[in-house]
């Protein structure tokens, strides 16, 4: 008997592959990793329990039902567990791809649809519109309101979310898409050109951090080309369950990279390259495998590719500080990209590198989970910051802009000393202007 | 369906948070490791202290409502499944460690302590606690002890069995027994402790546990040898433990594990071996250093085609934990995993692999075998696909003429995982239909209602 495809209660668009459900052994080797899971000891929050609930639906045995709805949003989506697994079951994937079944199978109300079709299909894939978006909030920040509001608890009297939105907003400058030039020069003897893409909430929240990424790579040898056009990688997208817009936004971009002449793709945000690499599987449906691949293997995450090419450490200047690291889920479990970054930091002179408990740990930012969920969130914050307090480091040093956002937050709101940085700005402060 | 009543008692006894009911949390409460097998129960609860299994115990007797314990749910013999419906009772919120005795070198916890919890707080107090199996990570101590399961380091240390002193636990009419304890000898009556320990929650519900403890070793050597053929690595076998060295671990995996695991941890594992052992002698410096000189030469008689020292303790641990994960990773060739738990006396360990060979040959089925091979206890795993029933059917005539015959070389058809549902026919092959009698006599004695974790181990009579 050959196998067959199994549908059941999904739609039979962007539905888990049943192959891929019951490749699950149920060992429950994933439930220690898994925060949402240690979060509530509920096996139906666990990968081993979503897995089965996936499984169950793919088999007629359940409908596609609010329970199913709540787990899709409630995994924090870390990808902890994919590295748990010895049976290669990605759990994560799995609940991701059922978010679009949520899209198609539970409606939502009239107006939330419509707010969801505006930010996803015509404000995220438009780089132009989202710079505009952030002029108010810019204001809000040079004008004092900002200071105003926070001062005068106003926010405490609506929903949560909306408080802690607010506090987490770092001190905006303006994006860095629009001031970075086509193309910047190596300095020094020259080892390659790379593409930057440039992730719409680095250019929008963290512009400082990507200009840094660029003079390292520059200052590291490497010439920096950052085409204009490129559009957001299609997290945000994934990650709410649109999975059609995905498609087409990985389209352009993948036809947009590929036309250029370069040695890689980089990019110093965990959750584009996690979404990049990903590309081949959105696009499995195109004929032109090799050029999927061929992207793929283009795609870098700065560390991944500074550590590929061996950093050039001569010209750095000491930086007299101990650093802890916090991993990006997106970053280790979703990339397995887990070493280089450690490797980077040593590298730099002077610095006493702290290794954290639970390092691999997700932080409760997770998207829009640190929103949607903030109690959850904030338990799974203090578990971080606990073990980012013992390490008695004076600095902690990320690498990807949602745990950065939630991280800098949590860190204030509990009183403590230490800055965050992307790993780049780190190695900003050792690289010579 | 449970009766109304008996849901409001529940109720009120537990309260409501205690209690799950929803279609999505029943589905996936079910089930444990063991391929194949699951049911839905009819209700969940999560008890918080050994009061509230008490109660739910009550409740159960007064409305004849079967009981089904669970810890993490990674049994491989169908255990924890509730296949009567009825209730699962959860028992891994009862998660503290009450005591660590210095004293008297023991520990007391509840039952769903994470194994690897206590191992890391007796760690702590400069204390070690052996018994570690596969799933150590998240299996919990009230499972170990009710499955008495076994580990890496049972050669050595033997299994959970060896370390149990004292256990509280709840039976079916409601009562409690403490039986055991702290003192090191204990002749008194009947030893309810051992007959607790292994009766898969046929007999009772157990809450709390006292484990032995004892100094760890202050020294570890650990070696990786590679064979070119199977056979031979079972002899190296044979002839270390004739050689009276007593390793702490002697772990096998042939060719189709070592290609599993490697795809999953990728630390150079040699891909073209047909086997390795992992052997790790542990104690005191002088004995480390002598044992280790005595293995080397016996692997070099032997022919071993490669032998290697781990670095450090680090490196050590790492080829631990991949070993850990062979059962798992075997699980990524294949949708489905058929995994024994055939164990034979170790003289006989080098003629088992010829026979497991003969029989995937003639069963035309894809096997990966890895075990406790210091234990003669080996996992031979079908790799197969529950939808191929031609395929399913191969695998059970493979399993039944492998049992046959390491039963008549005085083996056992359950080294560690326990009878459960899945080996049910298979005991009475092993001890005879008058001894399955007797089971069944001790089981009513303790549980006269049959409303205990009803189904496993031996068929209810007249099924």
């Amino acid at each position: 008997m050959a196998a067959q495809q199994t549908c059941g209660n999904f739609t039979i668009l962007d539905a888990p592959e049943y192959e891929d459900v019951l490749q699950c052994m149920r060992c429950g080797f994933c439930l220690p990793t898994c925060p949402t899971f240690v979060l509530t000891g509920r096996e139906r929050s666990s990968p081993r329990g979503r897995v089965a609930l996936a499984r169950a639906v793919s088999e007629g045995k359940l409908d596609f039902n609010q329970a199913m709805k709540e787990e899709a949003f409630f995994c924090l989506d870390c990808r902890a567990c994919t590295t748990a697994c010895p049976s290669g079951v990605k759990a994560g994937e799995v609940m991701e791809v059922c978010r679009a079944q949520v899209h198609q199978q539970i409606p939502a109300p009239k107006w939330q649809g419509a707010l969801r079709n505006l930010v996803l299909k015509k404000m995220v894939p438009n780089p132009g519109l989202m710079e505009t978006s952030m002029v108010p909030a810019r204001l809000y920040q040079k004008l004092g309101i900002q200071w105003l509001v926070r001062n005068s608890k106003i926010l405490k009297l609506g929903p949560t979310w909306i408080d802690k939105a607010e506090g987490m907003l770092p001190e905006l400058h303006r994006p860095l898409r629009p001031q970075l030039p086509d193309l910047s020069l190596a300095q020094g003897e020259k080892r390659g050109t790379v593409a930057f893409f440039l992730g719409c909430v680095m250019t929008l929240l963290y512009p400082e951090v990507s200009r840094q990424t660029v003079k390292v790579l520059n200052h590291q040898g490497f010439d920096v080309i950052t085409p204009k056009e490129q559009k957001c990688c299609g997290a945000p997208h994934l990650t709410e369950g649109d999975r059609e817009t995905t498609r087409e936004i990985a389209a352009f971009n993948l036809d947009l990279f590929l036309d250029l002449d370069v040695d890689a793709i980089v990019t110093d945000c965990a959750g584009c390259g996690a979404a990049l690499k990903e590309y081949e599987e959105i696009l499995a449906e195109r004929k032109d495998h090799e050029r999927l691949s061929l992207f793929h293997q283009k795609i870098k995450d700065i560390s991944e590719f500074l550590c590929e090419r061996g950093i050039r450490t001569e010209g750095l200047k000491p930086v007299d500080k101990s650093v802890t690291y916090h991993e990006p889920c997106h970053l280790c479990h979703a990339q397995g990209i887990s070493k280089q970054p450690r490797e980077l930091i040593k590298a730099i002179p002077g610095v006493d590198f702290r290794e954290m408990k639970e390092a691999s740990w997700c932080c409760g930012s997770a998207a829009t989970f640190s929103l949607k969920f903030t109690d959850e969130s904030q338990k799974i914050l203090d578990r971080k910051l606990e073990n980012v307090r013992k390490t008695e480091a004076e600095i902690l040093v990320t690498a990807n802009p949602g745990c950065h956002l939630q991280l800098a937050w949590g860190l204030r709101e509990a009183n403590m000393p230490q800055p965050v940085l992307h790993i780049t700005e780190l190695l900003g402060l050792a690289t010579p202007d | 369906m449970i009766a109304q009543d008996a849901m409001q008692q529940l109720e009120q006894a537990l309260g409501k948070e205690k209690l799950v009911t929803a279609r999505e949390d029943l589905l996936v409460l079910g089930y444990d490791s063991t391929p194949g097998l699951h049911a839905t129960p009819d209700l969940v609860v999560y008890p918080t202290c050994t009061e509230d299994v008490v109660k739910v115990v009550e409740v159960a007797r007064d409305f004849n409502i079967p009981l089904t314990p669970r810890g993490s749910a990674t049994g491989l013999s169908g255990g924890s499944i509730p296949i009567n419906g009825g209730i699962v009772i959860c028992l891994n919120k009862m998660n503290r460690i009450l005591e660590i005795d210095e004293e008297n070198l023991t520990a007391t916890c509840e039952a769903g302590v994470v194994t690897l919890d206590l191992f890391n707080a007796v760690a702590e107090k400069g204390l070690f606690y052996p018994p570690d199996p596969g799933s150590q990570k998240i299996s919990t101590l009230a499972g170990n002890v009710m499955e008495d399961a076994g580990g890496l380091r049972g050669l050595k240390y033997g299994v959970t069995r060896d370390y149990v002193m004292a256990l509280t636990c709840v039976l079916a009419d409601g009562s409690m027994i403490s039986t055991g304890g702290k003192s090191v000898k204990d002749v008194a009556g009947y030893a309810f402790k051992d007959l607790l320990v292994g009766s898969e929650g046929t007999l009772g519900i157990v809450t709390e546990i006292t484990v032995k403890l004892i100094p760890p070793p202050q020294t570890k050597q650990t070696f990786l040898a590679y064979f070119d053929n199977i056979r031979t690595a079972g002899e190296a076998v044979s002839k270390i433990i004739a050689a009276k060295i007593i390793p702490s671990t002697m772990e096998i995996m042939d060719k189709a594990t070592i290609n599993c695991v490697e795809d999953y941890v990728g630390i150079g594992l040699p891909r073209q071996m047909a086997a390795l052992l992992l052997i790790e002698v542990d104690g005191h410096p002088a004995v480390v250093a002598e044992e280790a000189e005595a293995l080397k030469a016996i692997l070099d008689e032997v022919k071993a085609a490669e032998v290697h020292q781990a670095k450090d303790a680090q490196d050590a641990m790492k080829l631990a934990e991949a070993r850990r994960t062979a059962l798992s990773a075997l699980a990524r060739v294949s949708p489905t995993t058929l995994l024994e738990d055939a164990t034979v006396p170790r003289s006989k360990l080098a003629d088992t692999f010829t026979l497991i060979e003969q029989l995937t040959e003639k069963y035309q089925l894809t096997v990966g075998t890895f075990g406790h091979a210091g234990d003669g206890n080996l996992h031979p795993t079908v790799l197969c696909d529950e939808r191929n029933e031609d395929e399913m059917k191969r695998a059970h005539a493979f399993y039944d003429e492998l049992y046959e015959q390491v039963l008549a070389w005085g083996g056992t058809v359950s080294g560690e995982h326990g009878i459960g549902i899945a080996k049910k026919g298979y005991l009475a092959k092993q001890i005879g239909s008058g001894g399955v009698e007797v089971m069944r006599r001790i089981k009513s004695a303790f549980d006269p209602q049959g409303i205990m974790n009803p189904g496993k181990i031996f068929a209810n009579e007249g099924e």
